[in-house]
């Protein structure tokens, strides 16, 4: 089938380029990646949200410094819910979460005068002070904005000056919110330009790279994972039992040291390959690692996973153990789950990678997926959509708020995951949804994730308040 | 007082601000059938619907122009327009505010003549009868100045500036409510018909950012004021701003442009600020203070009577927009509680002026830390033996750190349930503050 336009998008012809329903015989690729139509509801953020937000944010032991007005740096303190381990001072009755990446929020918090003069002195200023403010840091990451982008800030060399009076590394990633169509081009600047950092880095100062003796033949990255809800806590220990060794998660819950050390793996699994595959393909580019695209949800997607990383180095039958004891382990839980929800639809509204990741999950839960949507899609992920998705499924790439109304109005799916905007808009409809992108109650990733998960789906659709809302007296449907 | 505490740093940590297009739109989302359209990249949009998601637990609509590169270079006239004529196309607002950010103010934008070439076109496109019936008010809320508080007052004028006029004396009272909660809103709807008397409330959120699970039969929430409210409240008895800082400087245009008298604040929050909002209240509408009112006053002070021993010379911080800081502040000093610190997002005169005079009254010395954001405040309560910190969500940390309580008020409280709905404000809204904050002490003995 092709692409199609909905009703409420008669007005916008556009839009109908970026509408299809799936065909498993002739798949289409819509519009994608391109530029949102002005006043659109859309649901996107920008480049720096991708950067900041998502990507550079995670890291837990260096100061992340937004130089922008103060809004930019305020909405995205502490707002995405990548968990970290970092405890600098712990103790009784202190706080258990100081990592810099969620405690703080440092902005140089610009003003008119920065705008009009520059914020070049402003900002080196602020890095320094910041660093006397926590000497415990071990970095410090500048993000730009649309502001500082604007005025042309030279933040290289900002960068190297505060590098040269601290002594600990600095790095930047400049994509400004206008400089990109969402929040995916904030990704793509932020691996390209930390991993050319980190590459002088490990150039100039051979001593941050792993030492020979350090090393084993069963090194990898695990790449594209931000710990949602400690979705490392479930995959890292799998590889562990393989015999596999987790240098660096780019970037959940991860320490500076730790990435710097990532060309000195011996694989590169990527799990977001949207947001993370350019780091390591610019790994492979230079160091020649080789990567591997995985999914880790569900048990279908988590096992060939596993097969794949323990054919890359010869621990197959280690593979084949872990899987049989996990899926023992959670096969009743999964079949319980399965016979409550079989024969249920579902929507999926996610950024981009999880609509595919979760496509084989669902049907392992026996769901029926009925619509699906993109905030930020690339044609890649299009394709990995068409390649696992059956037919006749609504495909919807940066929808409106209009087309997510529709959506669950024509197709009626029981249970809605999606984000905190969609969320309430879904439920103002009757519809039950799960928090997809930042989770209920996590970790969802992996094997006992996968329990969750299901749980979670369980609980959202099976919770009473449904029931009355199906009886609602006062329902004033159009 | 120590006002010397106070300079400029190179450096924030943990602001107690956000910037002015949220607080415009704040406004906005108070009117009936109005969407803001952000004149800006689409972060400025999502980062603020995120905030109101979190805190009001509502759908937020918010618009965009979606700044890309070519926006940059060419500026963002084509974005503007043909946003407004998409929006008034597809989902037919009474009132579109076009709210700006910093990026569009530092290209320089000429919103103004934008907004007249879209008319045009709408009026060419779907005809003057229909392009008449959206009103589009630019509102200037350029993000490297004020914060949100800044940003709330500015397009609550020039909505004013735009849309008022005068006609016929209407016999309502103005009330304009700044960034207070849906529950406030509510509270101070109900004192006003408690007394009789017709109120015109300004920005109303108390439905659109507060709405029950039913079908929806239309894109907006209900409620909100209307935009002929908006451009009646030039004929009104009078202007209450409650918070001096989110809603003055409209106040203060309608006293100056069609002479209503205007009255700013206090944030009615315990029995004197109540008090004096009543009679302020009274000598505008004529209205009397009925015998449920006295009732309500009589329950807090017999509440208050009942816990003084408690609150009294508890240590307390407070943080948080400057009219809310000085209201609960004012309120805690009458619990008999020990002002040891307020911190706050802008460097004001009257902020100053309003805290000294607590502090005189009261025989304390707060520190005030202005602008050098919550880091700094959490270093005077750690330095100080604070016993309690009242404040929004952005002081849990600080209070966990503290190992103290934090009573959870203002905007935004994203980590707890329900709090946009309670009021703090009139006399059964401070009667449930002061239980909040006595049951806060009594969990920890």
């Amino acid at each position: 089938m092709p692409l199609i336009t909905m009703k409420c998008d008669e007005l916008i012809p556009e839009r109908g380029k970026h509408t299809y329903i799936t065909d498993t015989e002739n798949p289409v690729i819509p519009a994608c990646n391109v530029t949102t139509i002005p006043g659109d509801m859309t649901e996107r953020g920008c480049p720096f949200a991708g950067a900041r937000g998502v990507v550079g944010g995670p890291i837990v032991d260096i100061i992340h410094m937004v130089h922008s007005p103060v809004g930019c740096a305020y909405y995205t303190w502490g707002s995405r819910r990548s968990l970290p381990d970092w405890y600098s001072w712990s103790g009784p009755n202190k706080l258990d979460n100081a990592a810099f990446n969620r405690r703080y929020c440092v902005t140089t918090d610009m003003e008119e005068k920065d705008v009009v003069f520059g914020g070049g002195t402003k900002l080196k200023k602020a890095c320094i002070e910041a660093f006397k403010m926590f000497p415990e840091a071990k970095g410090l990451f500048m993000y730009t904005t649309c502001t500082s982008g604007l005025i042309g800030d030279d933040i290289p060399a900002v960068a190297k000056q505060v590098e040269k009076t601290v002594g600990k590394p600095v790095f930047f990633a400049q994509a400004p919110g206008c400089s990109g169509v969402s929040q995916s081009k904030g990704h793509h600047v932020l691996n390209h330009e930390f991993y050319r950092q980190i590459k002088a880095l490990r150039e100039k100062n051979p001593d941050l790279c792993m030492k020979e003796e350090e090393k084993t033949p069963y090194d990898i990255n695990l790449i594209g994972d931000y710990n949602m809800d400690w979705d490392i806590k479930a995959i890292i220990p799998l590889f562990e039992q393989m015999g596999i060794r987790v240098v660096a998660t780019f970037t959940g819950n991860e320490r500076i040291e730790n990435l710097i050390k990532m060309p000195d793996a011996k694989l590169n699994v990527v799990h977001c390959q949207r947001s993370a595959g350019y780091i390591a393909e610019l790994i492979n580019e230079h160091a020649g690692t080789t990567h591997l695209d995985v999914t880790l949800y569900g048990i279908v997607e988590t096992s060939k996973a596993l097969r794949d990383v323990g054919k890359h180095f010869g621990l197959e039958k280690q593979a084949e153990a872990v899987i049989e004891k996990e899926t023992a382990r959670i096969k009743e839980s999964i079949a319980y789950y399965r016979s409550k929800l079989e024969g249920k639809t579902v929507a999926l509204y996610v950024g981009a990678p999880r609509v595919w990741h979760w496509i084989h999950l669902m049907e392992e839960l026996g769901m029926e997926i009925v619509a699906m949507a993109c905030t930020f899609a690339h044609k890649d992920d299009y394709e990995k959509i068409n390649a696992k998705a059956k037919s006749n499924i609504l495909v919807i790439d940066n929808p409106n708020e209009f087309e997510v109304e529709e959506m669950l109005h024509d197709y009626k799916p029981d249970l809605f995951l999606c984000g905190l905007k969609e969320k309430y808009i879904a439920r103002k409809m009757g519809v039950s949804t799960v928090n997809s992108h930042s989770y209920e109650k996590g970790p969802y990733a992996d094997y006992f994730g996968f329990v969750n998960f299901a749980r979670d789906i369980y609980q959202g659709f099976y919770a009473p308040v449904w029931n009355f809302v199906k009886n609602n007296p006062s329902e004033e449907v159009e | 007082m120590n006002r010397g505490a106070i300079k400029e740093q190179p450096v924030v940590i943990n602001p107690c601000k956000a910037c002015q297009p949220i607080g415009a739109m704040y406004a906005t989302l108070g009117i009936k059938h109005a969407v803001p359209l952000v004149q800006g990249s689409q972060g400025c949009s999502t980062f603020v619907r995120y905030q109101f998601n979190r805190h009001f637990r509502e759908p937020a609509n918010i618009a965009v122009t979606s700044f890309h590169e070519d926006a940059v270079v060419f500026g963002g006239r084509r974005n503007l327009i043909e946003g407004i004529i998409n929006l008034v196309q597809h989902y037919h607002p009474e009132v579109i505010g076009v709210v700006t950010t910093c990026s569009s103010e530092t290209i320089g934008d000429d919103i103004a003549a934008f907004i007249k070439e879209a008319k045009q076109r709408l009026t060419a496109e779907i005809g003057a009868e229909k392009a008449a019936k959206t009103f589009i008010v630019p509102l200037r809320t350029p993000s490297y100045s004020g914060s949100h508080v800044q940003g709330y007052d500015n397009g609550a004028r020039q909505y004013l500036e735009q849309l008022a006029q005068e006609s016929k004396p209407n016999q309502k009272l103005n009330i304009i409510p700044g960034m207070i909660n849906p529950g406030d809103i509510a509270e101070i709807k109900h004192l006003m018909s408690a007394m009789g008397a017709a109120n015109n409330m300004l920005f109303d959120i108390s439905e659109t950012l507060n709405a029950p699970l039913k079908m929806k039969n239309s894109f907006f929430p209900d409620g909100g004021t209307a935009a002929a409210d908006l451009v009646d409240a030039a004929n009104s008895l009078g202007t209450i701003a409650l918070s001096r800082h989110a809603g003055g400087g409209a106040a203060t245009y309608l006293l100056r442009k069609f002479n209503v008298p205007a009255v700013l604040g206090p944030f009615p929050v315990g029995i004197y600020n109540t008090d004096l909002f009543l009679e302020q209240a009274v000598k505008l509408t004529g209205q009397p203070v009925t015998a449920e009112i006295k009732r309500e006053r009589g329950l807090l002070l017999d509440a208050m009577a009942d816990t003084c021993t408690i609150t009294a010379l508890k240590k307390v911080a407070i943080f948080g927009d400057p009219d809310t800081v000085i209201g609960v502040a004012r309120f805690a000093s009458e619990l008999g509680m020990e002002l040891i610190a307020v911190g706050t997002t802008a460097d004001s005169k009257e902020f100053y002026r309003e805290i000294g005079l607590i502090a005189k009254e009261y025989n304390c010395a707060p520190q005030i830390v202005a602008d050098g954001g919550l880091h700094k405040l959490e270093q005077v309560l750690l330095q100080n033996r604070v016993e309690m910190l009242i404040g929004n969500s952005n002081g849990a940390a600080i209070a966990k750190q503290a190992d103290i309580p934090l009573v959870r008020i203002g905007f935004p409280v994203t980590d707890r349930v329900g709090y946009q709905r309670r009021p703090i404000v009139g006399y059964n809204g401070s009667l449930w503050l002061l239980d909040y904050i006595v049951n806060a002490f009594l969990e920890r003995k």
